[in-house]
């Protein structure tokens, strides 16, 4: 279960999120709506623990343990995975130099074995072929020169080999055609599983069709103004956001 | 014949001064304040060749080239020159050579230059490389010497109508280092990559300095120079490309990019281009940061550590430039050097 209490956090000095109070079981999935600069990446980031979006109050836990007191790589150790509304590119680094590099240092952190070469690429060879990725594009440097289809599958590729307890998927539909909306909505439903809980941040309903949620949010200037079930989205995206902007402020 | 400024390492008189504008930043006079001894001479050992995937091997001990034309003779166009400079105690010695290359025309000659030494001393060797017509030049240096040693390297590359050349130079520095490469184009229509890579930390000094010149029609320049600096160590990055007049449908790109890891290391770089012809084509790129500090939360939310992160990316910063070497022997050679270097970025 991610819990979160009364959650402040500001960006630099101005203060984005504002008592956001979220209750995510183990098993749901669970959508964010909500309009522009209303602070949906920022509970994204501030969740991975990013430099310079500090916690000014409230609280986050995971299955019980604190989230804001460990570091970036802790909560990702700890089963966090946050996906990238724009991945990062990192010339230099082939792709699968980078996933076992991580998946390494998170067991390591657990104090788990690390996993061998050969176990490694039979394991990503299976889910690069669910996701469609050719193994040439991973011996490419990480998501350079990719497509934004590319970039998130490649998202998706490093969710099910890292395996979290807990997905956060930041405007993932952001940036995909309708065929790469499906490919990666299917890898993301493949990992629903009853102990592993999912935030989709989205602006559109759209995403939604195919990541179906149990719940949904709407985040307006930095709380949830509403929650309800996924008929609530279907309402929002027939109404947009006006009537609960007043309510907010 | 490109030539050099004269130095000789036993002349006081002939060290350039700060006021030497090409030598500004690497200060030699202050440098080296006392003439180093003149050691006793060792004789090459010649029988020290062996093929090792498919290179001879050629040792310049302490300066001494004596039978490096032998040796490229008999090499097969695949030659690791390997030079060694030994320091003693006392005094510090001095070592100084100097030698030709010569590639005929339409030959191609593959060069793995190291150099590596112990203890203190002061070096200065000069190399000049003369290329036939459509000849082929693969140089790849690596400058790995003691963090004591007082280095100073320099070589001419003379082309000619159609000549290919790859030089790429990796460097750890040293107390002193300085790798020099004047290169004409002395023939129309050559391609030349001089490329870089410097990973400095402690209190080393490393001067990279290009001088390239396009004498010729339709020469092409590529540059593409990647650095790493830690501690209190000082990169000095200059690179000049001459456009003479006539010298049309030139291309020539200079790329310098770096990264400073902490404060208390120093770049000096001076990027020059001199445009005498009309009709060319010429860039020059110079960037100086910090590490990408996206790219280290992006890292460390796929669970990298702050340290694992910080050596995964400090490697990827100069691997382009030991992506590009365009014999694979070699590049791996280069990836076991960096891998050994990138180590020590990963705490700052």
């Amino acid at each position: 279960m991610l819990s979160i209490q009364n959650l402040t956090v500001a960006v630099d000095t101005k203060t984005i999120l504002n008592g956001l109070t979220l209750a995510v079981p183990n098993g749901e999935v669970h959508a964010i709506m909500g309009p522009n600069g209303a602070g949906k990446s920022t509970l994204g980031y501030a969740l991975a623990g990013r430099p310079n979006y500090s916690v000014t109050g409230g609280t986050a836990t995971f299955n019980g343990e604190d989230l804001l007191d460990k570091g970036v790589h802790e909560r990702a150790a700890a089963g966090l995975y946050l996906s990238f509304q724009y991945p990062l590119e990192i010339p230099g680094v082939p792709a699968l130099t980078f996933l076992r590099t991580a998946l390494n240092a998170q067991r390591k952190l657990r104090g788990e074995d690390e996993v061998s070469a050969p176990d490694f690429l039979r394991r990503v060879r299976e889910v690069a072929k669910s996701l469609k990725i050719d193994m040439d594009m991973l011996k490419r440097p990480l998501n350079v020169g990719f497509s934004g289809g590319e970039k998130k599958r490649m998202e998706v590729l490093q969710m099910a080999m890292l395996e979290p307890k807990f997905l956060i998927l930041d405007e993932t539909d952001s940036g995909l055609d309708i065929d790469a909306l499906k490919v990666v909505s299917d890898g993301v439903n493949a990992l629903r599983s009853s102990d592993r809980g999912m935030l989709v941040i989205t602006h559109y309903q759209r995403l939604l069709d195919h990541i179906k949620p149990d719940k949904v949010h709407v985040l307006v200037a930095g709380r949830i103004v509403k929650s309800g079930g996924p008929e609530l989205a279907l309402e929002l995206e027939a109404r947009g956001y006006d009537e609960y902007l007043g309510v907010a402020a | 014949m490109t030539q050099l400024m004269p130095l000789d390492l036993f002349d006081q008189s002939s060290y350039p001064n700060r006021r030497v504008e090409e030598w500004k930043y690497s200060d030699l006079s202050r440098a080296l304040r006392e003439i180093p001894q003149k050691d006793k001479v060792i004789n090459v050992d010649l029988v020290s060749r062996f093929a090792a995937q498919g290179f001879a091997v050629f040792t310049v001990r302490n300066g001494n080239y004596d039978g490096l034309n032998e040796a490229l003779a008999a090499s097969n166009g695949r030659l690791w020159i390997r030079h060694l400079d030994e320091g003693v105690t006392g005094p510090v010695v001095g070592h100084q050579g100097r030698a030709v290359l010569q590639v005929a025309d339409d030959q191609s000659l593959t060069v793995f230059e190291t150099y590596e030494g112990q203890g203190a001393y002061a070096a200065h060797t000069e190399l000049g490389i003369s290329l036939g017509q459509n000849s082929g030049f693969i140089r790849i240096v690596v400058l790995d010497e003691p963090l004591n040693a007082l280095s100073i390297r320099r070589s001419t590359i003379d082309t000619k109508p159609g000549a290919k050349v790859h030089q790429a130079v990796f460097s750890a520095g040293a107390q002193f280092s300085r790798f020099e490469t004047h290169l004409n184009h002395a023939g129309h229509g050559a391609e030349v990559t001089l490329d870089g890579a410097y990973l400095l930390k402690g209190k080393a000094h490393f001067d990279l300095t290009t001088r390239v010149t396009h004498g010729e029609v339709d020469g092409v320049t590529s540059q593409t120079i990647r650095g790493l600096v830690k501690d209190q160590a000082t990169a000095v990055f200059q690179g000049r490309i001459l456009v003479e007049r006539g010298a049309d449908g030139t291309d020539a790109r200079m790329r310098h990019q770096a990264l400073i890891l902490n404060d208390g290391a120093h770049i000096r770089a001076k990027p020059e281009l001199e445009i005498y012809a009309d009709d060319v084509q010429c860039a020059h790129g110079n960037t100086i940061g910090a590490l990408d500090e996206e790219a280290m939360f992006f890292c460390q939310a796929r669970g990298m550590d702050e340290a694992t992160a910080r050596g995964l990316l400090t490697h990827a910063f100069v691997m382009p430039v030991a992506d590009a070497i365009p014999d694979e022997v070699l590049k791996a050679a280069v990836l076991d050097f960096l891998e050994h270097e990138a180590e020590d970025y990963h705490a700052v």
